[in-house]
């Protein structure tokens, strides 16, 4: 019954080459000399993870703490396919509904576990426990119907309808594997840290709370994907990572030599890097979904389509980043981050930075008065349109850039925007209420499909838009259903065409981007392919 | 037994202080916008699923009464409950930052009011006088980060005298004590300077000088005792400073410690870890003030005859 299902599946069969090698993108290492094994490295860090449990992963900065220490069954590549990691490959079948995998069966964990098929389902039935990851379990795993051990080498997912994002998940920090043992004996499961053994390259032996977090090189390693660098165990024998939240600080950190590498490095810092001849400064674009704003179409003004245009038009976004980020942020297109195999090129200069043509539109639907203080009216009402920022989740000095906009929206076209940064949950509460009309966000997700299903579904869970549109919940269930590169593609760039060309839902300003700066003793350095963020320790080393 | 009695009531007091302290913030917290289970998803995915997982996770199905008088019962025999963000049992995620903290806030407090005493003292002169007011004045008014910085950059980055971060040994605590201490030293230098200067032209100083003590025996041995009185009661505010200079030191200076367990946990609205903020301080503020009153009867014998 099995092996008929599994050959009836042969053609949606997808085989993974243990020698597809797609290359790291380095950003260091032309003066440190070849890798050199051993020794020692601090690197200041912008952000404590709220925990080091991967299951309960939610920081995107903390992506590169995960891997030192967790993996998972596959890895992205970086032209949006997938290498083989714990396991050796995989096979699709069941019209999509059944994705079965050969794992290796040379791994343990660090307290001495085997990694094998049991492991794998004691995972999945962890994050699937009541109250233990509620949003992986609603979101990533909301098609999955059971895990089955075929045998210890070989592990099936059942689904309940095609879901191609499964892939994406089995290669996501939630994803990662934990040694069943530890995720029993744990006392603080949810919070992680030296109590939850990996497979990693490096093991978390300290973590003091507020200071800093220590690696130290786990010597039996030796099944790094083919995209890592090197094979065997890691370069470094310990590595440190130190929060340091003030970026002036982690800079001044680096240039006075107390640590080697930093995270984070903002535009206004970038240039002490950039003149330190002893230092390089390199940045990664950030997969998921560009920083954009979303129009809120239930209400007036945004649900008249010429609004939302006018808004764009009355925007020009290349001098607002410019006047914000100093020429440092790649200005974003499209709801799709520009790196994703799904971004839609075209979509680049269609729109935007047409003062003339945001007025006339705003005269065509109505808002043709101006009141004594230069906004536009309608009805005697003003065309005042709210942006309700959460406080503790603005970044790269997204407040300032919103209040560039706001002058800049006022003066082209009479726009009123009103900018309020409060706490979360004032935040909340705007948004349960519908008392807003532009939502700001980006998502990190490696597959932008996940974020779009998050942000666009009609019963999205970040749907702030308001959007219900069958046609374009069927684009998603397309895009999610299929593992073809060339379908999946298709569907995104329609549904790119729709919500940014034509409906123009949404406002897409930049591409978050990730940035690291280190001494130049320090070689391997490299931003984790797709994910665009810093990758782990793995294949860094220090010049002696 | 009247010391008992007394000792029994400070005790009764404190409780109460204990207690109010903690109703209050769980008011502020239940009053402030948004509920936990918002607060708890953040900006994160938000469906019905999630929702009702967070709420069975925390009970927060039972209504606030209840749930408020479970926490005080629990409370009361020592569970401070789970930090809802880092999911660790709040007396693990304090108990581990109160050293570091209390280590900061010691040598800070010791630091300024020495620095306070020896400056009041020693700038008696006229233009010593001008000049230590105007850098007490700049101190007071500096903003403890800015100090920091600039602290930092000349010292540790430039000088490489200090490491910048972290809660390693003594050479990392210099600068972060001394950026505490300066403004505190600012402030209770003004005051003690001008107790002196009302002491110094009360009779007793006359009369001391006249049996012949030399002017500095006149101003460390009388003048000082009184000029103490008003600094002394200061206690609170000097506490005051210190937890609240916690929260942006420790940011800067990337150490560990009470200053960023509370600004994390008050920006997320992790209740459990503000109440037990919340209830510590109040139980360090009534042992400071009962400290401040056995140190007011040291200083001022009249209060003990009384």
């Amino acid at each position: 019954m099995r092996r008929s299902r599994l050959r009836a599946a042969a053609l949606a069969a997808v085989l993974f080459l243990l020698a597809a090698c797609s290359s790291t993108a380095g950003v260091s290492g032309a003066d440190a000399g070849a890798p050199v094994s051993g020794g020692s490295l601090t690197w200041a860090v912008e952000t404590e993870p709220i925990t080091f449990n991967p299951h309960q992963y939610a920081q995107a900065k903390a992506r590169l703490l995960v891997w030192n220490s967790f993996e998972a069954l596959l890895t992205h590549d970086d032209k949006g396919g997938y290498l083989p990691w714990l396991a050796t490959g995989y096979q699709v079948a069941a019209g999509g509904k059944t994705y079965t995998f050969k794992l290796r069966t040379d791994v343990t964990f660090s307290d001495g576990t085997r990694f094998d098929a049991a492991a794998v389902k004691a995972n999945i039935d962890q994050i699937l426990a009541p109250g233990y990851a509620p949003t992986v379990a609603a979101v990533q795993l909301k098609n999955l119907a059971s895990v089955e051990v075929v045998d210890p080498a070989t592990v099936a997912f059942h689904l309940t309808k095609p879901d191609v994002l499964l892939l994406d998940f089995l290669s996501s920090p939630q994803g990662a594997q934990v040694s069943p043992k530890s995720l029993k004996a744990a006392t603080n499961l949810k919070a992680g840290g030296p109590e939850l053994a990996g497979t990693g390259p490096f093991i978390l032996d300290r973590y003091t709370a507020g200071q800093e977090v220590h690696f130290r090189r786990n010597p039996a390693y030796n099944w790094a994907p083919a995209n890592a660098g090197h094979t065997g165990p890691a370069y470094l024998d310990e590595i440190t990572y130190r929060f340091l939240k003030e970026s002036s600080v982690r800079v001044g950190a680096l240039t006075s030599g107390q640590v080697q590498v930093i995270e984070g490095v903002p535009a206004t810092d970038q240039a002490q890097i950039t003149a330190n001849s002893g230092l390089t400064l390199s940045k990664g674009l950030n997969s998921g979904s560009a920083y954009s704003y979303y129009f809120n179409t239930t209400h007036a003004p945004f649900d008249d389509v010429r609004v939302r245009q006018a808004f764009r038009d009355a925007l020009d976004v290349d001098t607002v980043l410019t006047a914000v980020y100093r020429g440092t942020a790649t200005r974003a297109w499209s709801v799709v981050g520009p790196t994703s195999p799904f971004y839609d090129k075209s979509l680049e200069g269609t729109y935007g930075g047409n003062a003339q043509r945001a007025n006339q539109e705003l005269d065509a639907a109505g808002w043709a008065q101006r009141d004594a203080e230069g906004y536009r009216t309608r009805n005697g009402q003003r065309l005042t349109v709210r942006l309700v920022q959460s406080a503790p989740f603005v970044r790269d000095r997204r407040d300032i850039l919103a209040q560039t906009i706001q002058a800049a929206v006022k003066q082209s076209a009479g726009i009123d925007l009103k900018v309020s940064v409060v706490d979360q949950g004032t935040a909340t509460k705007a948004l349960t209420d519908n008392q807003y009309e532009v939502f700001d966000n980006s998502r990190a997700d490696t597959d932008a499909g996940a974020a779009l299903n998050l942000l666009l579904y009609s019963t999205g869970a970040i749907n702030r838009t308001g959007v219900k549109d069958a046609a374009l919940d069927r684009l998603l269930d397309a895009g999610q259903a299929t593992g073809d590169a060339a379908k999946r593609q298709a569907a995104y760039r329609e549904i790119q065409r729709r919500v940014v060309g034509e409906q123009a839902l949404v406002l897409p300003l930049y591409a978050p981007n990730d940035q690291i700066a280190a001494a130049k003793t320090v070689g391997g350095l490299s931003f984790e392919p797709t994910a665009g963020v810093p990758n782990d320790a793995y294949n860094v080393w220090v010049r002696k | 037994m009247t010391l008992l009695v007394a000792v029994l009531r400070r005790a009764v007091a404190g409780l109460v202080v204990l207690w109010a302290a903690a109703t209050a913030a769980y008011l502020a917290l239940l009053a402030a916008p948004g509920d936990t289970v918002d607060s708890i998803i953040g900006d994160g995915a938000d469906t019905p699923l999630i929702r009702s997982q967070i709420v069975r996770e925390w009970h927060l199905d039972r209504p606030a009464v209840v749930q408020y008088l479970d926490y005080l019962w629990r409370a009361a025999h020592g569970d401070l409950g789970r930090s809802y963000l880092l999911q660790r049992p709040v007396r693990d995620v304090i108990g581990e930052q109160v050293w570091p903290t209390l280590k900061l806030a010691l040598c800070s407090a010791l630091l300024g009011v020495l620095l306070a005493l020896i400056l009041a003292v020693l700038t008696r002169r006229p233009w010593a006088r001008r000049v230590s007011s105007t850098v007490e004045l700049v101190l007071v008014s500096t903003p403890p980060f800015l100090i920091g910085i600039v602290l930092l950059s000349v010292f540790s980055f430039r000088l490489g005298a200090f490491p910048v971060s972290g809660d390693r040994g003594f050479a990392a605590l210099v600068l972060p004590a001394v950026t505490l201490a300066l403004p505190i030293a600012g402030l209770l230098t003004q005051v003690l300077r001008d107790g002196l200067d009302r002491a110094l032209e009360e009779p007793f100083a006359v009369t001391a000088r006249a049996r012949g003590l030399r002017e500095s025996a006149v101003l460390v041995r009388h003048a000082l005792r009184h000029a103490l009185l008003p600094a002394v009661t200061l206690t609170g505010w000097l506490f005051g400073i210190l937890l609240g200079g916690a929260v942006i030191i420790e940011q800067v200076f990337g150490r560990p410690g009470l200053g960023q367990v509370t600004l994390s946990a008050v920006t997320s609205k992790d209740m459990p870890v503000v109440l037990a903020v919340v209830v510590l301080s109040a139980a360090v503020y009534v042992l400071l003030n009962t400290a401040a009153d056995l140190a007011n009867l040291l200083v001022d014998p009249r209060l003990r005859r009384s």
